[in-house]
């Protein structure tokens, strides 16, 4: 978020830097860039969505086209990455298939942050019957299922389907956001600016939504780009159980589980989208350990 | 901070060795298949030659045939049970239990000489009194049998003598004997059935040529020589039956662990296991038919011309090919080449996307889509999504739904479906493939079929007992059947075995079972 404000920000130097908020984003920023590794997560994930975005250009194959000629070839300079067990272009698949992870790591996890964020934040703000006893033990109830298991659940209900396995996937990351807003807001809430807010006489809603929730941000934050990490094995672990992307379509889940018959003969069909899922969600973690030590302000 | 990139890095290395190993994957896997075969033991070096090792697709649910609905369970019992007749390699009748029989002329009264000299396990003699109590068994409606579909044309079973039985029917029924060569046939000890009850289930008692030691759940079932069998004294003193789920890693046991025979192993496996220096396979066609069901009574399939169209839009050569490696053979009709019913004169027809398109468009329907149910394998996906893209190019538009498949076998019952991809495990008699399948109101009929003109055929070829009268019955059945294409027939599978070299003695009959009792090491 910050990044791409930092990035208009750089050409005009002079003009802001007077700015206390801006310097101080700067200085997120450098922090943010000492992290290597956090770039370089940052990069790859910058590539894998210019992947997705331009996959009808960037992908050499159509990545449904069936060639019964070129089945289960290996790795070539005409298929980088080999082909499947129905000859189609493994790499264009991949790229493709770059597109269903991004789409279903980002819309599960803003469908929790929608579902999470306010009745974590009404929640904590006014607490009492509702708070203690309803939303904080049925909370407690989905964090104590393994999230796998609950999604798997929830997938069957809904029925097979990448729009219904991002709803599942979602749904399954809610209770952690409560918990985590409900926790900030609790914090924030016995803070003096908070009392003054209410003893001006400032509507709970404006306290809670432009005073209390700009400061809980960050955590937030941090916790929303590490769950797109999970949401992204989430969706691949459905899809490899059948009951997330629905073939053709190619997902990195669905072309994991087509090709782990394939794996003594044929591993590439197998190994790409398993390491596409592997580096997708390890640059996802350390971007995220980058933003974390960005907008922590104790790293000085 | 720190550690956690210290912890990262391990992870690192390994995506990059996964990544080396994929690319250079083709050299890796050749020696990869070539290195197993060095490392299995070879026949010379076996010194244990009493234990044999049987590696099975599933784990056997139960082991009283008459309760038995699972076709793993009925490899478990060629070692436990005999059967009244039993079936050779040409599907021809053999005596087993029963050693002759007479069927009268009207096709009612079968009379069956028993073996003498025939013990139980438990030391329970063998005669008519303990073929009339596994009958009644089965017949007793309390019991829920699942044979007593198979055999409740049965009206009277009377004990002639000691060794003679006759058995009367209530109309005739040509595909009785083949009955009796699979569970219905198989006879368990009346003793062990009334002191065990309900948990015979577990602790079964058979004539066979071994008995009973232990089963544990998803693991080990073993089975002991029966000293006193009567026929041919086994060479091997101890079977050992073990699930393996997973085709790669049953395969990969019989290559280089100590499993010495698999009940199956994967097309794609078939290469691998021809290649093992280790190892031999033993392959046949098998009874029954693989392709789509189609439900008659909604949209679109209750239009015959899109049903044709689905029918000769499917490249079966193709299939056979791609998905089977050649595995199995392309299908016309619901008996496969194994069976007299085959009918030679209806041709596997290419493909033809544009007679296809025509009939499309005679059916005056526009812009068909339909969702075809299949299970949730590797194999059951590839092979939708090539029936996807053949499909599309005629101008159909498939969704593919993956449902397991227990619930798809529900849906298919409960009409709850457009297409679906179940197929038959098959049976000895034509019948047994066609009757409950495609006649009105048939018990297997999902796709709702109905043609009056299939039913009088199919009535009158099951009670017939002149196999060329039936046979030329049956060819007309599966001209109607090509027509109408209530069911799509897409390919008869072959059943492959691989064993280790020193194996000796296995007969590849169609019906798949592994017969232990002639089972030796070289």
């Amino acid at each position: 978020m910050s990044q791409t404000n930092a990035q208009t920000a750089a050409p005009y130097p002079n003009r802001l830097e007077s700015s206390p908020r801006l310097r101080s984003l700067k200085k997120a920023l450098g922090r943010f860039f000492q992290n290597k590794l956090g770039v370089a997560g940052g990069l790859f994930l910058l590539i894998l969505v210019i992947l997705a975005i331009f996959a009808p250009w960037l992908a050499p194959y159509n990545p449904m086209k069936q060639d019964y000629m070129a089945i289960l070839q290996g790795p070539s300079a005409k298929h980088w990455f080999g082909t499947d067990d129905l000859g189609r272009d493994v790499l264009s698949r991949i790229i493709y298939g770059a597109r269903v992870s991004l789409k279903a790591g980002i819309i599960s996890v803003a469908i929790a942050l929608a579902i999470g964020v306010p009745i974590g934040l009404i929640s904590g703000y006014f607490r009492g019957f509702w708070d203690e006893f309803i939303i904080m033990r049925i909370t407690d109830a989905m964090l104590s299922f393994p999230s796998l298991v609950l999604a798997l659940t929830l997938a069957a209900v809904f029925g097979a389907g990448l729009n219904n396995a991002m709803l599942a996937i979602g749904l399954v990351y809610t209770p952690h956001f409560i918990r985590l807003v409900r926790g900030q807001v609790l914090a924030q809430r016995e803070r003096e600016y908070v009392e003054a807010a209410i003893a001006a006489g400032i509507s709970h809603w404006r306290i809670m939504l432009r005073h209390i929730l700009p400061n809980a941000w960050a955590p937030i934050m941090v916790q929303a780009t590490l769950s797109v990490a999970g949401a992204i094995i989430s969706e691949a672990s459905l899809s490899f159980l059948g009951l997330g992307t629905q073939p053709p379509t190619p997902s990195w889940g669905s072309m994991l589980s087509e090709g782990q018959g394939y794996i003594t003969q044929a591993p590439w069909i197998a190994v790409f989208p398993g390491l596409f899922i592997f580096l997708a969600v390890m640059s996802i973690n350390v971007f995220g350990d980058g933003v974390r030590d960005m907008l922590d302000p104790k790293l000085k | 901070m720190k550690t956690l990139r210290k912890a990262i890095l391990p992870f690192v290395v390994i995506a990059l060795f996964a990544f080396l190993a994929a690319c250079g994957g083709q050299s890796s896997s050749n020696g990869g298949s070539s290195s197993d075969a060095k490392s299995g033991q070879s026949a010379s070096t076996r010194t244990d030659k009493s234990k044999l090792v049987i590696g099975l697709d599933a784990d056997p649910p139960q082991l009283d045939p008459a309760m038995s609905t699972a076709a793993v369970d009925r490899q478990v019992y060629q070692s436990i049970y005999n059967t009244l007749v039993d079936i050779d390699k040409n599907l021809n009748y053999v005596p087993e239990l029963a050693t002759s029989w007479k069927i009268s002329d009207d096709g009612k009264t079968y009379t069956f000489n028993l073996r003498k000299n025939v013990l139980f396990q438990d030391g329970t003699p063998f005669n008519a009194e303990a073929v009339k109590f596994n009958f009644e068994r089965m017949l007793d409606p309390k019991l829920g049998s699942p044979r007593l579909s198979e055999i409740n044309l049965i009206d009277k079973i009377t004990v002639v003598d000691d060794y003679t039985i006759r058995i009367h029917l209530k109309q005739p029924y040509a595909p009785f004997l083949s009955v009796l060569s699979d569970r219905a046939g198989m006879m368990v000890s009346p003793t062990a059935v009334k002191k065990e009850g309900k948990d015979f289930a577990n602790h079964p008692v058979g004539t066979g040529p071994y008995k009973f030691v232990k089963h544990v759940k998803q693991g080990d079932l073993v089975v002991e020589r029966f000293d006193k069998y009567w026929g041919n004294k086994p060479k091997i003193k101890t079977i050992v039956y073990k699930p393996f789920p997973d085709g790669t890693t049953r395969l990969t046991n019989l290559i280089s662990g100590d499993v010495d025979i698999v009940n199956t192993i994967d097309y794609k496996d078939i290469k691998r296991a021809n290649s093992a220096a280790n190892l031999k396979v033993s392959s046949t066609e098998s009874l029954g038919f693989q392709g789509i069901q189609l439900n008659t009574k909604v949209k679109p399939f209750d239009n015959k011309k899109v049903r044709q169209a689905v029918n000769i839009a499917l490249d079966r050569n193709a299939i056979a090919k791609v998905v089977f490696f050649n595995g199995v053979v392309p299908a016309t009709s619901p008996f496969p080449e194994t069976s007299w019913a085959h009918p030679s004169d209806l041709q596997v027809p290419k493909a033809d996307v544009a007679k296809a398109k025509q009939l499309l468009k005679e059916s005056g329907l526009s812009n068909v889509s339909f969702t075809l149910k299949i299970s949730p394998s590797p194999q059951e996906k590839q092979l939708a999504q090539m029936i996807q893209s053949m499909l599309q190019q005629v101008g159909f538009k498939v969704k593919i739904e993956m449902v397991e498949f227990g619930t798809l076998l529900e849906q298919t019952a409960e009409g709850d479906y457009q297409a679906a991809r179940v197929g038959w495990s098959g049976r000895t008699d034509p019948d047994g493939n066609a009757y409950a399948w495609f006649t009105t109101n048939g018990t297997l009929n999902y796709m709702k079929y109905s043609n009056p003109e299939v039913d009088k055929l199919l009535q009158e070829a099951r009670t017939s007992l002149d196999q060329e009268k039936r046979k030329a019955l049956y060819d007309r059945v599966s001209k109607i059947l090509w027509d109408d294409a209530p069911y799509i027939f897409l390919y008869y599978p072959k059943d492959y075995k691989a064993m280790k070299n020193d194996v000796e003695g296995f007969v590849h009959v169609p019906d798949i079972m592994i017969r232990t009792e002639n089972l030796q090491f070289k």
